[in-house]
């Protein structure tokens, strides 16, 4: 009995870094891939583990600050047979995200999948960044990781 | 002695698969009622979470120098900080401040790719971060090696930013969202000076328009500096930047209407939003702007 009361706390002493853990090993085997890719500055990445519920879109949003005259390039990685089953959006709440968003990696119109789109602002303020599993997909979870990063002035 | 081993790998394995299931679960997609690039005023009663949201959303510290690099502006060492002063900085507040200001050093040189100059700025950021408890976010040796090598400037640039980021994001995680902000005050307060210095020398007009749109980013920290102000620390700093606010509340920003236009070539997307926002400022507000960024920031950081 006492062995198994040790051994239940060391379980939880173990297992209580193993999510930190498992998010790092995703920021590591994609991140860096996914931010080395083009010729852009990297300038963050948006780290979401995604999962499938009946409840709410299985997803994250982020907000971020974009400024005037820069061209930025968003770029979204996932794990191999998921590349038509995340979608990386950009909007704000005059273009909602499931309305008319600036960009998204998904074409709803021709369905076509992007791995990356560019966006040149004209306006500094806030705007989102969302990454969700696209309506219809059934798996139940994944990762993923968005790039933002600079192309150069406009 | 082996069922009992047995059960016990058993139950690890069992409490393994709920504990990684419940760190999935996490879903910051809650319901913030943030501004965005519509408007900019600060909601007073914003939460915590809504608090963090908004610093973390700035951006990183090699945006600005990017931004004047691709302009075609020359490097220059004399707008730096000179590393040294950041030695005998007693607060964690200072020290938190200096880490911002250093890091958009640290990019504005990685930038440039001036890796002669960057290792003496790691050390201090090194020295602050073991002072703050966040030196696990950088990975130091890496980092010295990339510098002192010259040969993976990409690296360098990426471990740069993703480890600034990845402590801003542990302090706010762990409850000390003062010290991030102060880290991204820092960051913002270097750039601008940056950015006003070499727009004081070189007179370029799309650089003018680049610290007339600063006014946006400068309300939403202004906004959010102001929910510390319980804090002596803070009551300073929004003194010596109420001095900034006044300048900038006099900037006129506004909007003109347009769909934005999306294009598609050779299989690459391109989105160009076509609403513009136009900044007028006049010579007058712009000088003032660079003097008092440039009074600001050297208080804050003691020269």
């Amino acid at each position: 009995m006492k062995k198994t009361i040790i051994t239940i706390i060391a379980a939880f002493v173990i297992f209580s870094f193993l999510p930190n853990k498992a998010e790092a090993q995703c920021r590591q085997q994609m991140v860096y891939t996914c931010a080395t890719k083009g010729q852009s500055i990297y300038l963050r990445d948006f780290n979401t583990k995604l999962k499938n519920t009946s409840t709410n879109d299985a997803g994250t949003r982020w907000t971020v600050v974009l400024n005037k005259d820069a061209h930025y390039r968003f770029n979204l990685c996932t794990p191999d047979g998921f590349e038509n089953k995340v979608i990386l959006t950009l909007y704000d709440s005059q273009h909602p995200e499931k309305t008319s968003p600036y960009g998204s990696t998904f074409n709803a119109t021709t369905g076509d999948h992007y791995e990356q789109f560019d966006f040149i602002c004209k306006k500094s303020g806030m705007y989102y960044v969302s990454i969700r599993f696209k309506d219809g997909v059934t798996d139940k979870k994944t990762c993923a990781v968005g790039i933002m990063s600079f192309v150069g002035s406009n | 002695m082996p069922k009992k081993f047995i059960f016990h790998i058993a139950l690890i394995g069992i409490l393994a698969l709920q504990l990684s299931t419940l760190s999935s679960c996490k879903n910051r997609d809650d319901d913030l009622n943030l501004t965005d690039s519509t408007t900019y005023n600060i909601n007073p009663v914003i939460g915590q979470e809504s608090i963090d949201e908004i610093i973390g959303s700035f951006s990183s510290p090699v945006e600005m120098a990017a931004s004047m690099k691709s302009l075609d502006v020359e490097f220059s060492k004399k707008y730096l900080i000179d590393p040294g002063l950041t030695e005998d900085y007693d607060s964690n507040n200072k020290k938190a401040f200096a880490l911002g200001v250093l890091s958009a050093d640290l990019g504005y040189l990685n930038i440039y790719e001036r890796t002669n100059l960057i290792v003496q700025y790691l050390s201090a950021i090194k020295r602050l971060s073991d002072d703050l408890r966040v030196s696990q976010f950088f990975e130091f040796q890496t980092l010295k090696r990339l510098a002192t090598s010259n040969d993976n400037i990409d690296s360098l640039q990426f471990l740069s930013v993703q480890s600034f980021r990845d402590m801003d994001e542990y302090l706010r995680q762990s409850g000390q969202s003062s010290l991030s902000l102060l880290a991204i005050t820092g960051v913002w307060l270097e750039s601008l000076y940056l950015l006003t210095q070499v727009a004081n020398e070189t007179n370029q007009a799309q650089l003018k328009d680049k610290i007339g749109e600063q006014k946006i980013s400068f309300d939403l920290l202004y906004g959010v500096i102001q929910l510390y102000r319980d804090d002596p620390y803070y009551v300073d700093l929004l003194n010596d930047l109420k001095e900034l606010k006044n300048i900038f509340d006099q900037v006129e920003i506004t909007y003109q209407v347009g769909e934005p236009e999306t294009i598609i070539q050779n299989g690459t997307v391109t989105i160009i939003q076509n609403e513009q926002s136009i900044v007028e400022m006049s010579d007058e507000q712009l000088e003032q702007i660079i003097l008092t960024t440039e009074k600001i920031r050297n208080k804050l950081i003691n020269l």
